[in-house]
């Protein structure tokens, strides 16, 4: 048996953490579904009708982003308790296995049972909030109207107006990575992991922004950036007639353009949409092996 | 089994080893004692690889512990003073956390959960702190680990229980086995303990077997002032003085514990001398 991974110990850690957290884990799921159902009820009884697309998939996105932000940060937090870190470390599994079996329930299963219970809920609430909106319809529409059905919403398919854009796949994308930051923050702080982490990437935002404001657009030549980060567009700089100073203006004919390498850029642009994630999970594993109690 | 060689560790700046070399071997059990905030549990963390040396070489059954490689989890076992168990059924704990042990025995397990008198049908979430240390005490035995950590083990427990602990700990050893208790209780432990190891102030301040403390050293009550006052330790009581002194028969007399532990601490060099004497012949 390999010291690395072994599919067959992972699976009897995975069978051991359902074990221990099935019952948490159905109440959670019980809880949510209680309260995503209030509050389509409360939003079908407002409206009187079921709730459009774009509201559903909005509600998906806001409640992924909260409730998986909050699971991840208590993915680790029995390492905050010294009994039950212990109790953790000492299981005879690699570290591999371990981060590996978290990853599971904290990524994989909980993305699938949120997004199904999201759907069955949906799909009842707007099959319910139909036959309440035709009831109504049928007692006060005007003959010439037509009654329209509000559908059961592709939440992978983005808000109308943002569907050609792949906006979807890129909030998606921003969600694993802020999840990969909680799940990483429930390992290195032992205690407030979310609030801890929240103030971190905040800090982490304004220093970047600092960074970018004061730092790298002083020095970069007047201009935009084409193409994604690939290309950088700088524009024309003119001696205005004496004593007033410089013209900054974008004339094609005159305007220069740097690009680097286009697969440099693609490399780039693939990295930040899917490398984020995945080297979060490495910080979480090599802070997991580095762990003491 | 553990070769410890130049050990540093320190808590942040405040220094918990500076150089300790040990080494325990299989088939002894071994009590480790010493003062509060000494490092027995910074020890047993250290061997159990929960902790890292800051300094020198920690080897357990030809692992690094710090590793924390399965291989090396499933021969090593701890029973810390504290600890943390899922409110499952027993059964469960037979389930799901037993398979990681290749040598663990559900039929010693129900044994040892039979001699401990614990319902095998119960909950661990309905169980007293004593119990539940009872049912850590038992699948630690059952896991057939060749390396036992145990940290303060008859804390929480009953009169009843550490009798029972004593029994089933004197049953367990094997020759492949090696058991290290780290304990102030040390009257829990008498009888049961093969050799003793004191830590002071990170160091080893005394490490030797029972057997030959027994033969060396006698504890016993006096009444004679002459020999009290030779004593290598004494301690007034109601019926006159506890003592440790030689042994000068060729009997094993009773160990102590406690009076033995008070003298290493008291007067550490004199008993060494004692024992380091050797028989004439």
């Amino acid at each position: 048996m390999t010291q690395t991974f072994d599919a067959r110990r992972w699976w009897l850690l995975v069978t051991k953490h359902w074990s221990e957290n099935k019952k948490k884990y159905s109440l959670s799921l019980l809880a949510f579904s209680g309260l995503l159902l209030l509050w389509w009820i409360f939003i079908v009884m407002d409206n009187h009708r079921a709730p459009a697309e774009d509201i559903q998939i909005n509600a998906y996105y806001v409640v992924l982003f909260i409730l998986g932000c909050l699971y991840a940060s208590t993915l680790f937090a029995d390492l905050g308790s010294k009994t039950k870190a212990l109790n953790y470390l000492t299981v005879p599994a690699s570290q591999a296995e371990k981060i590996l079996c978290n990853l599971f329930y904290g990524v994989l299963v909980f993305f699938v049972c949120y997004t199904a219970i999201f759907y069955i809920l949906d799909f009842v609430v707007v099959k319910a909030g139909n036959a309440m909106a035709y009831n109504r319809w049928l007692q006060q529409h005007d003959p010439r109207s037509v009654f329209k059905k509000e559908t059961v919403a592709n939440v992978f398919s983005g808000p109308s107006g943002l569907r050609d854009k792949g906006f979807s796949l890129y909030l998606l994308l921003l969600y694993f990575v802020l999840q990969s930051a909680f799940i990483y923050g429930s390992i290195y702080f032992s205690k407030f992991s979310f609030i801890k982490t929240v103030i971190a990437l905040v800090l982490v935002g304004v220093f970047v922004s600092v960074v970018l404001a004061k730092l790298i657009s002083p020095i970069l030549p007047p201009g935009n950036f084409r193409d994604g980060i690939s290309s950088f567009q700088v524009y024309t700089v003119k001696q205005a007639s004496a004593g007033q100073g410089t013209m900054i203006y974008s004339d094609p004919a005159t305007d220069k353009m740097m690009s680097i390498p286009s697969w440099i850029g693609q490399v780039l642009i693939f990295l930040l949409k899917y490398a984020f994630a995945p080297l979060l999970w490495l910080a979480t594993f090599y802070r997991l092996k580095e762990k003491e109690i | 089994m553990i070769d410890i060689q130049n050990l540093h560790f320190a808590y942040r700046k405040k220094p918990v080893f500076t150089g300790l070399s040990l080494q325990l071997q299989p088939g002894f059990i071994y009590g480790l004692l010493g003062k509060n905030g000494t490092g027995k549990s910074t020890l047993l963390r250290t061997i159990a690889g929960l902790l890292f040396p800051d300094k020198g070489t920690v080897q357990v059954l030809g692992f690094t512990p710090g590793k924390r490689q399965p291989a090396f989890l499933q021969q090593v076992f701890m029973v810390p003073e504290e600890f943390y168990l899922p409110d499952v059924p027993l059964s469960h704990l037979v389930d799901h956390h037993a398979p990681f042990y290749p040598k663990f025995s559900a039929a010693q397990f129900e044994k040892y959960i039979s001699e401990f008198e614990i319902p095998s049908g119960s909950t661990l979430q309905n169980m007293s702190y004593g119990q539940k240390k009872k049912v850590l005490i038992s699948f630690a035995l059952a896991s057939n680990a060749a390396m036992l950590l145990m940290d303060e083990p008859t804390n929480g427990l009953d009169i009843m229980s550490k009798s029972q602990f004593r029994k089933v700990m004197a049953g367990a050893l094997s020759e492949e086995k090696c058991i290290v208790i780290s304990t102030h209780q040390v009257k829990d432990l008498e009888n049961l303990i093969d050799r003793i190891t004191v830590i002071d102030e990170g160091r080893i301040l005394f490490d030797e077997t029972a057997e030959r403390i027994s033969r060396k050293l006698s504890f016993e009550l006096s009444f004679d002032g002459e020999e009290i006052q030779q004593s290598l330790y004494n301690e007034s009581s109601l019926r006159g003085a506890a003592i440790v002194t030689r042994n000068t028969g060729d009997e094993e007399g009773k160990l102590d514990l406690e009076l033995l532990y008070k003298a290493i601490v008291l007067n550490g060099d004199a008993v060494t001398a004692v024992l380091k004497i050797k028989p004439t012949l």
